[in-house]
């Protein structure tokens, strides 16, 4: 695959990171506007190509070599430059968009711009401290991919059991793992009990019911 | 020549529908960008309605007047870029084309917007000694804090933004030295609401900040001359040890 990283900050070094992981034979191309950030970069990521350009030479860039590259990802530390050269890959029809963004506010405009793939590396802030602190329901993993929800929730209501029970024995798509409050694992559903935590995976449409059970009780 | 207009915004409801409709007006512009600092109210919703294109400034702090002004630079496509308050209650397409004309003529690269009003507390007692010490060249100008600024958009991608108040007189600073050619413009009477003598405190301090560290980049600081103005201000309790530092 060939990869086209635009940013040389946090998010761009770990998503260069996270590329050499996945796609190890893969051609990765880093651009970079700040000259004395590209030295460092290639000290960094020698694996890499780094390219320094200036900010509006990167769109021409991406017009240029649009019909070879698989991917780009934004991870500037501007989400208006983000959202700029998304804007352009997705004009060049590069088959995968992905923006890494700055302000977890900006993450409903990229959406309202039909960017296809949004990360907002403060995500997991909210769903740790939901876990650690014993929220209600969490939301653990939303595929943007496949539809795939991930789900934790908080057995704390006798009434609500038998209508879990009852739903989940009806979704042989959605699989499911109790975990007790002494910390015991279990994966039967006659084995859910008061007090415990239950994690269950499956197609987003049938969690979104079993949530909507949980909230009702 | 294509103009983009830029309004820095956080919980501007009241005003934003009619500064976004009066930008729209303007001739040659091409598009009008609200950066907004994380508005609780409905300054982001309403901007939108207008036509505006609406981006959140990418820090989280606030206030981040300098982010919000990067972010909008980066996001826009114009040839000229022009930035003005959002709060001026008087607005009127005149305050954006006075300060375009000089870009449009080419008489000049950058353009400070200055107003028919007595000069903010912060720019008399904080911006003008510091920049007369520092950079006799541009003390000049009678309104250096000015927001109210323009701009050819490729300039703004040559200097660092200050990521808060200090952002208008880095950026003249910076693009004085860059060798870009700067006029002043007024603007006309400006209707504003000041700023509280408490809630300049950050602002003096922010804008001190911005000059000081291009005193320090730009070699005009040292210990000697540190020494030099600072024996004249030995009478204020500067928190410094008796004669720390000081012959």
């Amino acid at each position: 695959m060939r990869t086209l990283l635009i940013g040389g900050g946090h998010s761009a070094c770990f998503a260069a990171n996270a590329i050499r992981e996945i796609d190890p034979k893969g051609k990765l191309i880093i651009i970079e506007f700040t000259s004395e950030k590209v030295d460092a970069l290639l000290r960094t990521f020698p694996f890499a190509e780094v390219i320094h350009q200036e900010i509006d030479e990167i769109e021409n860039y991406i017009r240029s070599n649009g019909s070879i590259i698989d991917a780009v990802i934004t991870a500037t530390e501007s989400d208006s430059l983000n959202l700029r050269y998304c804007r352009i890959a997705k004009e060049n029809a590069i088959p995968l968009t992905i923006s890494i963004i700055n302000n977890p506010l900006n993450y409903e405009i990229f959406l309202k711009e039909e960017i296809p793939y949004i990360i907002n590396p403060y995500h997991l802030i909210p769903i740790e401290l939901s876990e650690i602190l014993g929220a209600a329901t969490n939301v653990l993993y939303e595929s943007q991919k496949t539809r795939v929800l991930a789900v934790s929730i908080k057995i704390s209501n006798g009434r609500l059991l038998p209508e879990l029970m009852k739903e989940l024995s009806q979704s042989r798509d959605v699989s499911a793992i109790f975990v007790s409050q002494s910390g015991e694992i279990k994966t039967s559903i006659e084995e859910v009990g008061l007090g415990g935590r239950l994690y269950l995976i499956g197609p987003k449409e049938r969690i979104d019911k079993v949530l909507r059970i949980v909230k009702r009780r | 020549m294509e103009i983009s207009v830029i309004f820095p915004t956080k919980d501007r409801e009241c005003y934003v529908k009619r500064a976004v409709r009066t930008a729209f007006k303007v001739k040659l512009v091409r598009e009008v960008i609200v950066v907004d600092g994380g508005s609780r109210d409905r300054t982001v919703k309403l901007a939108k309605k207008e036509g505006a294109e609406v981006i959140v400034q990418s820090d989280l702090i606030y206030p981040g007047k300098g982010v919000a002004m990067r972010d909008g630079a980066y996001l826009a496509r114009g040839d000229i870029l022009i930035y003005l308050d959002i709060d001026i209650k008087n607005m009127t397409p005149k305050f954006f084309e006075k300060l375009a004309e000089p870009l449009i003529n080419g008489e000049a690269e950058f353009v400070k917007g200055c107003f028919e009003r007595a000069s903010g507390r912060v720019t008399e007692l904080v911006a003008k000694p510091l920049l007369r010490m520092f950079y006799p060249e541009i003390a000049r100008f009678k309104q250096p804090l000015s927001g109210e600024i323009a701009g050819l958009r490729k300039l703004f991608y040559k200097v660092d933004f200050e990521r808060g108040w200090g952002v208008d007189v880095g950026l003249l600073i910076d693009l004085y030295k860059l060798g870009a050619r700067i006029v002043e413009r007024d603007i006309g009477y400006k209707d504003h609401d000041m700023k509280s003598l408490h809630a300049l405190t950050d602002m003096a301090y922010e804008v001190a900040g911005a000059i000081l560290r291009r005193a320090i980049r730009d070699w005009k600081i040292d210990i000697q001359w540190a020494e030099k103005y600072l024996k004249g201000v030995r009478t204020i309790d500067l928190g410094l040890e008796s004669g720390a530092g000081f012959a």
